[in-house]
């Protein structure tokens, strides 16, 4: 799964795309693990471009924001869009994990 | 790391360890070969018992004790995964036929040609690891359906059997599980007073650590559910309960309600699972609001909480799963919420199992040939007018 890296100043912005469901879940969590990892700088997830999550693409999405806080990173997601906003408003995920509207507004608050 | 093969040498003659020594010295230097001698079958067959790390046996025909064609007949009861090459006499057909016959996988002439025998033990070293592989494949394809066998038994052994109906209600459920196994479960429970408790859950990975987690969660809503009145309070139990012991971030979404048959009331809380829809007698329908959850096990304590409505004669709750609203057609296509208010719309439920029905119905002839998959699972309860 193709997982896109870039660079905001301190912040390691990883760009998702396409869908995560039960059949690439794994695929996925290992992708984002590769791209976020030998880094130690704040991260965001940029969902802008990922159309679809199921219940075992948010268990992923959990279980990197844990391993971000035991390393003491700020991590949050941005940019959600259609289903993708409604899967977390639904799960409350938008309560557990730091979630913005814009990848701007995610870089600044990751920073602080 | 390279490998090393170990080759099973057997011959009575004695002159030909030296010369396999000396002439596969390279390959034994660098680690490739490794060979053992046995001078006769008897022996040979001890040695493979002896020794489970033997890859291959390369043997002669003409030995006493127990000749090599002998040998080949019984090396499948010791070890049926090891190949086997002959040393025969040049032009010997007879016993080449009887050796390829009785499971040989090569054979070789003498004199030894040692580039030709260096050939022919790569080949069925080659063989022996592609079987070994697809052996291993094969073991690891049955533990992981033996694993999704016995989550799926786990799954459906806790779902209820029958559910509670009385003069002015009538409530079912129904799953129907994905191939490999989804998370998804339901409970219609009779509470005290007269109030039925319904839950719909669904559990965030599949297999039997999931099944296990489902299992939990599926006993602590009951217990929650017989102790405390308030949905918000039994899901925030349940929730402190299984986030005690939940090492693996796994969570489940759950949507509890309680119907008062006296009132008419519909109180629910979600943790993190789709809203309700109640479908009236005239085929419209409304998704109630959420609660404001977060899906249980994740967070120690949270504030769940709750709203109550009240359903009229002839109102269905229908309480779902993703399985449903995200249940895709060949073009990708989701089912979705809307279309499911469509297809009540044009078919208002007379009761509570046409109203279940209805919705497997609606998702099933949406999706046509594409495979299900997540579990689809659906509750139903309607208010009905007391007989009079």
């Amino acid at each position: 799964m193709e997982i896109t890296t870039e660079r905001k100043g301190d912040v390691l912005v990883a760009l998702t795309e396409d869908r995560v469901d039960g059949s690439n879940a794994r695929e996925f969590q290992e992708s984002v693990q590769a791209a976020i990892a030998d880094e130690d700088c704040p991260v965001v997830l940029d969902m802008e471009r990922l159309v679809y999550i199921s219940s075992a693409g948010l268990r992923v999405i959990l279980m990197i924001a844990r391993s971000l806080q035991g390393e003491k990173r700020n991590f949050a997601v941005c940019s959600l869009v259609g289903p993708v906003r409604e899967v977390f408003e639904i799960s409350g995920f938008d309560k557990i994990i730091q979630t913005h509207d814009t990848q701007e507004q995610a870089v600044t608050a990751v920073q602080g | 790391m390279q490998q090393t093969y170990k080759i099973l040498v057997v011959d009575d003659e004695t002159d030909l360890e030296p010369l396999i020594l000396q002439r596969m010295r390279r390959d034994i230097r660098a680690g490739r070969y490794e060979f053992v001698f046995a001078h006769n079958g008897v022996e040979a067959l001890e040695r493979l018992n002896e020794d489970e790390g033997i890859d291959m046996v390369l043997s002669d025909i003409n030995m006493p004790q127990m000749d090599g064609l002998t040998l080949l007949s019984q090396i499948p009861d010791v070890n049926p995964d090891i190949r086997s090459v002959i040393i025969s006499a040049y032009g010997d057909m007879k016993n080449i036929r009887t050796a390829m016959n009785r499971g040989a996988f090569d054979f070789v002439t003498k004199p030894l040609d040692f580039s030709d025998l260096r050939v022919t033990i790569e080949r069925t070293l080659q063989r022996v690891m592609e079987w070994r592989e697809a052996l291993s494949t094969r073991d690891q394809l049955v533990a992981l359906q033996n694993e999704l066998d016995v989550a799926s038994a786990m799954q459906q052994s806790i779902l209820p059997s029958g559910f509670p109906d009385g003069p002015t209600f009538q409530s079912f459920g129904h799953m129907v599980p994905a191939r490999n196994v989804g998370g998804d479960f339901f409970d219609i429970l009779q509470l005290d007073r007269g109030r039925v408790g319904l839950t719909i859950a669904d559990v965030s990975d599949k297999g039997v650590p999931a099944a296990l987690f489902m299992m939990s969660s599926r006993t602590l809503m009951k217990g929650a559910a017989i102790g405390t009145e308030s949905p918000a309070e039994v899901l925030r139990e349940v929730n402190a309960l299984l986030f005690d012991d939940n090492d693996a971030s796994m969570f489940v979404t759950v949507l509890y309600a309680v119907y008062d048959p006296a009132t008419g009331e519909l109180t629910y809380s979600s943790g993190g699972h789709d809203a309700p829809l109640i479908v009236r007698a005239d085929g419209s329908s409304t998704l109630l609001p959420l609660t404001g959850g977060v899906v249980l096990g994740i967070v120690p304590d949270f504030p769940f909480e709750q709203r109550t409505v009240t359903i009229a004669p002839g109102d269905t709750v229908v309480l779902y799963t993703d399985g449903v609203t995200e249940a895709m057609n060949s073009n990708r296509d989701e089912f979705g919420i809307a279309r499911l208010q469509q297809v009540f719309a044009t078919a208002p439920p007379r009761d509570s199992q046409e109203a279940n029905r209805t919705v497997f119905e609606a998702v099933s002839s949406f999706a046509g040939d594409t495979p299900q998959s997540d579990d689809v699972t659906c509750v139903t309860l309607q208010r009905r007018e007391p007989a009079s």
